[in-house]
């Protein structure tokens, strides 16, 4: 299915791009997190990470004093959302533990900061990414991590199911 | 801002973002429509640019760098993630592109919110 006539330029790339992909596979099994819905992750942890990256650079130069510990929290989240940007995007077996952690990270942030927020609203009069569970992200910060867990869970059992069979094998 | 150009905007990038998601659903790749829409996108997006600069003085009270990180951010995510769905021949292009088209659709509307 392959080695069919590409039709045009776009399929030619395209092709391209997925032997590479197959020949990383080969050397590291990890690479099936840049597959179909590991890339769509990727695209909207990327958003999310430069949305906060953003947010938190003006926050931080302009609005420090008016909330320090809101926008050192904004400051956290956006270097976490960096670091599980760039893991997914690298797709190796020590950035795939790294973004486990990283998600979970966010996931725990999230619930917790979002729980405080309603109880404890005075440290968060002004907002961060994970104020009121990620209202002002349209809750995509309270869905994502977990969404990304349940991804990461999937390459990882692909992992071990492939190594089971060539442990039976070898 | 112009309102009827907000509301184009706003109400644009939804059709994008409704149009992609339910290419993705059908399990279609991004073609040369969504590549069209998404260009389109993009010229609005330049014209609001130019308008923004334009009327930036019948705004005193507006935040600069909040109004225009915004719209910088949206010219560059609108690209992007066209040049990302269209690089993509699965069901996953479009889907990137939705994600696009609700987040620019958000952004505008902050962006309404903060002029002034």
């Amino acid at each position: 299915m392959a080695h069919e006539t590409p039709r045009s330029a776009r399929e030619a790339r395209a092709a391209a791009r997925s032997e590479r992909s197959a020949a990383r596979a080969a050397r590291s099994p990890y690479s099936a997190i840049h597959t179909g819905p590991g890339r769509f992750l990727t695209a909207v942890y990327g958003m999310l990470a430069f949305a906060a990256v953003g947010r938190v650079t003006y926050q931080l130069l302009l609005k420090f004093s008016e909330a320090p510990f809101a926008y050192t929290l904004s400051a956290l989240s956006a270097v976490v959302y960096i670091l599980a940007t760039v893991c997914l995007v690298i797709g190796s077996r020590a950035s795939h533990h790294i973004a486990v952690a990283a998600c979970i990270f966010e996931g725990v942030g999230v619930l917790v900061v979002g729980t405080l927020s309603f109880t404890h609203p005075e440290y968060f009069a002004h907002d961060s990414v994970w104020s009121a569970f990620g209202l002002g992200y349209g809750f995509v910060p309270l869905v994502l991590p977990f969404i990304g867990l349940w991804w990461l869970r999937r390459v990882q059992r692909g992992v071990e199911a492939r190594r089971g069979v060539e442990t039976r094998h070898g | 801002m112009i309102p009827e150009l907000t509301y184009l905007l706003i109400g644009f990038s939804l059709l994008l973002a409704v149009v992609s998601l339910i290419l993705a659903l059908r399990n279609r790749a991004a073609g040369r429509w969504t590549l069209v829409g998404t260009g389109l996108l993009l010229t609005m997006l330049l014209i609001q640019t130019v308008v923004s600069v334009l009327m930036w003085g019948q705004s005193p009270s507006t935040d600069g760098i909040l109004f225009f990180g915004y719209l910088l951010t949206a010219l560059m995510l609108v690209p992007l993630a066209g040049a990302w769905a269209y690089a993509e021949l699965t069901r996953w292009g479009p889907a990137v592109l939705a994600a696009a088209g609700a987040t620019v659709a958000v952004m505008i509307e902050r962006m309404n919110q903060i002029w002034m």
